[in-house]
């Protein structure tokens, strides 16, 4: 059981990305592990047109208190963004960024549609870094695409992810509940993600 | 030379009635094709300068620069242009005889300049099945022979040339209508880029034209005759007033007037008859010389080239009557003054010659 | 992910409001469930078809929701609890059929679940479904959390049976893809026996029974619908889904239902004046709890209504409240008619704060605008962020489709144009569909407004017409539109672009497949087959041989005959992904042969033919493929004029 407590209640979170990149399972998994540890929790995502490679967010709250709570954050509330997708994760910090939340980044463009027909321009990834750490009190930068591709496969990006957010200690979650989780819904996959997970942990000592 | 881009190019050119189907400027790019008759713009390209246009034998073209370019000499004094030698010549080859127009000397010449090794492949035209012209490349004696006679529709040769990959090494000859030399011309003063290289074109043979039939010819054809059975087509010149289609068996025919309503209206136009920016120009013998070829030889490397054919025994030659020559000449006068007086009449004013870049003097001379 | 079919009363799961409408529909002891894919309420079929045969109910996944809607009512005449689900446009489908059913009632219990999609974010219109309820007397229930989603529907099948009527659940995007906790109650044992009530008496034929709405009079039963319907509120006003919070007699009183409930509590707190505004939240908003409403109504001079997406309960309490009698209070209303809530769109918390706040006569000034720094760099940032419009994924044949399409319209040189249809196919409206789709109405829409273009030639018209659709949609509602072009000799070539799945909706089986909801194996209708019967032109092509496509195209273009078939076929490639797990090529641009914006090319691949895959290296100014992003179809190779862009089998 985790010895933390929620630093807010309800503590937001918001994971934003580009479709198909897992915001869904990383919501899932995250919510399902708060809810082992007794909270209530309430996951909105968007999906179906957005799947197309549209911008898409998870929001979760979690509470001791609360249950019944609304799917979906308001202006400058959430406390906690990670981005699976630097853009998307500055496009979540305008709408629900404030001085005080936390911001995890991979910081691995996917360049959308407009952007390679040279209609658009993505803006350089050190502008997206500075403007980052402005938007947030606290926050981690990392390449996870690039170590999930040295574990073997671009699908590892989330759960490396998620051992950085494990590490930053944004949320009460233990690691013992979160692998426990992932055991149960990603069975085949266990000990690689396990690794995935060590490894994003790593990556929050390094910063 | 100035500048544009395919828009511009459809503005003046295609959508303006000035299309001769050259294929100048299809197979470039993925934006245009050339269909049914018709440069098709597939796609937009937003570039402000491209290739469609500067090559394109209609929009502007400055005759004087081509000339010097290729004869150290201003444009337009002669009414056939600049010729070395000028006469009448036939193939010797039977084979050729019974394939080609008139005397077969396109085929004899590109038979020569092929073995020679002076050229690796020619750029002409071929009919396919159903007797639509195409560009192609003939490397041999047989693909030379397939693309033999003459057909009156509009040919897009030179997209075979756009379509050649940038690193061919191949040296080509090239067959084509005086506007298919015009484009020609005009990418030798501004070479194309991301295409093979124009200093692989050897040789020029241009073919002397009056007009191509188009708008619906083709269907007029497919309507009139069984295509299947066609081996060969001509227009005979003057007296004879038809248009024939040669079988196995007979020669088929439809009357000359028939055909008017066909005549591509961007020939209208043209003033050049001989293709004078080639290196050997080759026409009909005429009436008085059937089976004949009127041979023009312009430039240094064509005459080399004739010079081989002679030695190897490969064409028979007589001299050229001065009654022909002059009726030759002033047929190809007539075709430049009526074109230069229709195109004042669209633009409205002697002093504005639409694409067409010659003297002052040179215009004055053909409008009086 | 979520088990469902669990049978442990009292444990708790996180669930979506789809799976735990259909847990509510297992606790309920379904028999039988039908559905058509529909964004946002795919994942109810989507639940219990898995688990259909090891619970001992029949789920399917019919070609449309007319047929889904019939069938279930089927079962429901037979003593099997059924239940059928859609998205709003679903309930348009249904409606010539609902409107009988209602002439004649139901048996056991049938539970209609409509999913709206307030904002129209995954739909062509944005709709309100829920004056349906109130135009045919179907008792309506909107439930607020994924715990009421289950017991809700659940009820649902109660309340049908006890009125003898169907029952409608109303969802909404926000409640449907919301997981929120959900305790469970008890399976209940499964025995069913079907049996239809209707007989044919053959010594007493003139006693014999039977279901039909006119009994030749059908005002008589319209008298028997609304003896029904009477019934109904007394089953609302004392339901536990109707529940008053706050204060006694509130300053504000918001009325609420559906998520938006949660919007309304939610900005309560925020503006933390709980103590002088209260909520009620209903969860029967038709018929209403009359009696519970107007004694709220009694007790504050405002009332506010939070709901989305029409103002639907707004007026059936201004309603309520006209027709009170004269000395009762009559307080101040403010909603969508006072322009205090937004009358289009979905609701969020940001407008409910707003709307609460305006009315309330308080200001909320966010964590963002109470500190001007992190405003300005919001603001400046927001001019820098790129838009993600939606496109073709990686690999999708219908970006080859259209790509032919595109050339075969313009080398024909008619000023063509495709008339479109629901579903992925209607991408082809923009960039990654080459911008070739020119109108798009409902499902099947494409063929038949391709029906009226095909006959105006008398009026000069001589413009070629492509309908396309998809495949599910050509089953669902483009049948009809065919065979009418074919008997009735319209000019129209119907392009079906068959990637072998209901692909926007989650790639949901349909006749074409082969395959049923459970994943047992159906029966499979060719699709040429079916058109070859009509008698008309009909070609097969695969549309990554682009060559081929486009000639087929402008071959069928020029037909003399006027209607005639062309069916692009190849399987979409999320499909193709999920099962083959392996990229068929590797893909990558070689450098030395790329001419990016020069002409010859001028970035064709990036700039024109568009696929998230193949991007655009500024710095080197030539073209690249995010390995990342990039399915290995092998498509844009062919599409390179310079043959720049590689591809090896892996």
């Amino acid at each position: 059981m985790s010895q933390q407590e929620l630093s807010k209640d309800p503590l937001k979170v918001i994971i934003a990305g580009v479709g198909g990149q897992g915001n869904v399972l990383m919501s899932f998994l995250i919510g399902s592990a708060m809810i082992k540890l007794g909270y209530s929790v309430t996951v909105f995502d968007n999906y179906g047109a957005s799947q197309r490679l549209g911008a898409v967010a998870s929001h979760i709250k979690i509470s001791r208190e609360s249950s019944d709570m609304s799917p979906l954050l308001h202006e400058g509330d959430a406390d906690v963004i990670v981005g699976i997708e630097p853009i998307e994760l500055l496009r979540n910090l305008t709408r629900f960024g404030n001085p005080e939340v936390i911001a995890i980044a991979n910081l691995r463009p996917v360049y959308p549609i407009g952007v390679i027909s040279g209609e658009a321009e993505y803006p350089e990834l050190d502008t997206v870094i500075e403007t980052i750490r402005r938007l947030s009190a606290q926050s981690w930068i990392v390449n996870a695409s690039e170590e999930a591709l040295k574990l073997g496969n671009p699908l590892y990006t989330n759960v490396i992810l998620l051992g950085v957010l494990l590490g930053s200690k944004a949320l009460p979650l233990d690691r013992e509940t979160i692998e426990e989780v992932l055991r149960e819904e990603l069975p085949q996959a266990f000990e690689m993600n396990k690794a995935a997970l060590q490894k994003g942990l790593d990556l929050v000592k390094v910063d | 030379m100035t500048k544009y881009a395919s828009k511009k190019l459809y503005d003046e050119v295609i959508d303006n009635g000035l299309c001769t189907l050259c294929g100048g400027c299809t197979g470039l790019c993925p934006y245009l094709f050339l269909h049914d008759g018709r440069v098709v713009r597939v796609h937009q390209c937003d570039l402000d300068e491209g290739q469609c246009y500067q090559c394109c034998p209609r929009t502007h073209t400055d005759m004087d620069a081509i000339s010097r370019a290729i004869f150290g000499a201003p444009y337009g004094e002669d009414e056939i242009g600049i010729a070395r030698e000028v006469f009448l010549a036939r193939s010797t080859d039977q084979e050729i005889h019974l394939k080609a127009q008139d005397g077969g000397i396109v085929t004899t010449l590109l038979s020569v300049a092929l073995t020679e090794g002076m050229i690796d492949g020619a750029v002409e035209t071929k009919l396919d099945g159903e007797k639509i012209p195409h560009g192609v490349i003939a490397r041999n004696r047989k693909e030379l022979l397939e693309c033999a006679g003459v057909s009156y529709e509009p040919s897009p040769i030179l997209e075979a040339f756009n379509r050649l990959p940038r690193q061919s090494t191949e040296k080509l000859g090239f067959v084509g209508l005086p506007c298919h030399v015009t484009c020609l011309s005009k990418m030798r003063l501004l070479p194309p880029i991301n295409r093979a290289p124009i200093e692989n074109g050897k040789l020029v043979i241009g073919l002397f034209c009056g007009w191509t039939l188009s708008h619906g010819f083709h269907q007029f054809l497919t309507e009139r005759f069984d295509l299947t059975k066609a081996i060969k087509f001509d227009i005979p010149h003057h007296p004879a007033h038809s248009f024939d289609l040669y079988t196995k068996s007979e020669t088929q025919s439809v009357d000359l007037d028939e055909l008017r309503p066909f005549i591509n209206t961007a020939c209208r136009y043209c003033i050049d008859m001989t293709a004078e920016f080639a290196d050997i120009s080759v026409g009909s013998g005429r009436a008085l010389f059937k089976g004949w070829n009127t041979v023009i030889v312009r430039t240094k490397a064509g005459a080399e080239l004739v010079e081989i054919a002679k030695k190897d025994r490969a064409m028979e030659i007589q001299p050229i009557p001065d009654e022909s020559l002059t009726n030759l000449k002033r047929a190809s006068l007539n075709k430049k003054r009526n074109a230069v007086h229709r195109i004042i009449d669209r633009t409205g004013s002697r002093k504005d010659l639409g694409y067409l870049g010659i003297s002052g003097s040179l215009a004055d001379k053909l409008l009086s | 992910m979520a088990h469902i079919e669990i049978d442990a009363p009292g444990t708790t799961q996180l669930l979506l409001g789809n799976e735990a409408i259909a847990r509510g529909a297992l606790e309920a002891g379904i028999g039988f469930a039908t559905a058509y894919p529909g964004t946002p309420s795919s994942e109810i079929m989507g639940t219990l078809a898995p688990i259909a045969r090891k619970m001992g109910f029949y789920a399917e996944w019919s070609i449309n929701e007319m047929v889904a809607f019939e069938a279930a009512s089927a079962a429901s005449l037979s003593n099997i609890r059924a239940l059928s689900s859609m998205k709003a446009n679903g309930v348009n489908v249904i409606t010539d059929f609902l409107v009988n059913l209602q002439m004649t009632g139901v048996g056991k219990g049938l539970v209609l679940v409509v999913c709206d999609d307030p904002g129209g974010m995954t739909s062509s219109n944005e709709q309100d479904t829920r004056p349906i309820a109130k135009w045919l007397n179907i008792p309506l229930l909107e439930p607020s959390t994924a715990q009421e989603c289950k017991d809700m529907t659940a009820w649902a099948f109660e309340l049908s049976e006890e009125l003898g009527m169907v029952s409608m659940v109303r969802s909404v995007t926000y409640l449907s893809h919301t997981r929120g906790t959900v305790r469970f109650g008890k399976l209940p044992a499964n025995t069913k026996t079907a049996r239809f009530a209707e007989f044919y008496d053959i010594d007493n034929p003139r006693q014999s029974r039977y279901t039909c709405g006119m009994q030749f009079h059908p005002y008589k039963q319209s008298e028997v619908l609304l003896n029904r319907f009477s019934k109904a509120p007394e089953y609302c006003e004392g339901s536990p889904f109707n529940a008053y919070s706050g204060p006694e007699a509130p300053e504000l009183l918001i009325i609420s239902s559906g998520i938006c409930w949660t919007y309304a509590t939610e900005a309560v707190s925020i503006l933390q004046v709980h103590d002088r505004v209260g909520i009620l939240k209903l969860g029967t908003t038709w018929p209403l709890p009359e009696g519970l409403i107007s004694r709220h109504l009694e007790r504050s001079d405002k009332v506010l209504f939070i709901e989305e997406i029409a103002p639907f309960v707004e007026r059936s309490v201004m309603e309520l409240a006209a027709s009170l009698p004269g000395d009762h209070a009559r307080p101040a209303f403010y909603g969508k008619r006072s322009g205090h809530v937004r009358a289009w769109g979905e609701q969020n918390l940001n407008l409910v704060i707003q709307s609460l706040a305006t009315v309330m006569g308080t200001s909320y000034r966010s964590r963002q605008t109470l500190s001007p720094q992190y405003q300005s760099t919001v603001n400046e940032v927001e001019k820098i962020l790129p838009t993600r419009p939606l496109t073709f994924c990686p690999g999708c044949p219908h970006r080859a489709s259209f790509w032919a399409i595109k050339h075969a319209l313009q080398l024909d040189g008619r000023n063509g144009f495709v008339t479109g249809d629901i579903g992925c196919t209607a991408m082809g409206m923009i960039s990654p569909g080459s911008f070739q789709v020119r109108t798009y109405y409902a499902m099947g829409g494409g063929v038949g407004i391709a029906n009226g273009f095909g006959h105006l030639e008398r009026f000069s018209f001589n413009q070629p017409v492509i309908a396309v659709c998809g495949d599910s949609t050509f089953f669902h509602a483009s049948i009809p539109g065919l065979i009418n072009g074919v008997w009735n000799r319209s000019n129209f070539t119907l392009a079906i672009l068959d990637n072998s799945a209901t692909a926007m909706t989650g790639f949901q089986p349909h006749p074409g497949t082969g395959v049923t909801a459970t994943g047992d194996p159906g029966k499979k209708v060719s699709i040429e087959a079916l058109c070859q019967s009509l008698g008309v032109p009909v070609a097969v092509c695969d549309p990554f041989d682009l060559t081929g496509t486009i000639a087929t195209l402008l071959r069928m273009l020029r037909d003399e005959e006027p209607t005639k078939v062309v069916i692009l076929r190849r399987e979409c490639e999320l499909v193709r992904a999920r099962r083959d797990k392996e990229k068929p090529y590797k893909m990558y641009v070689d450098p030395a042969r790329c001419i990016g914006e020069e002409c010859g090319c001028n970035r064709l691949c990036t700039r024109v033919f568009s696929c998230p895959g193949l991007v655009w290296d500024k710095e080197a100014g030539k073209a690249m493929i995010d390995e990342a992003v990039c399915s290995g179809c092998g498509l844009c190779a062919g599409v390179c004029p310079q043959g720049a862009i590689m591809r090896d089998a892996l």
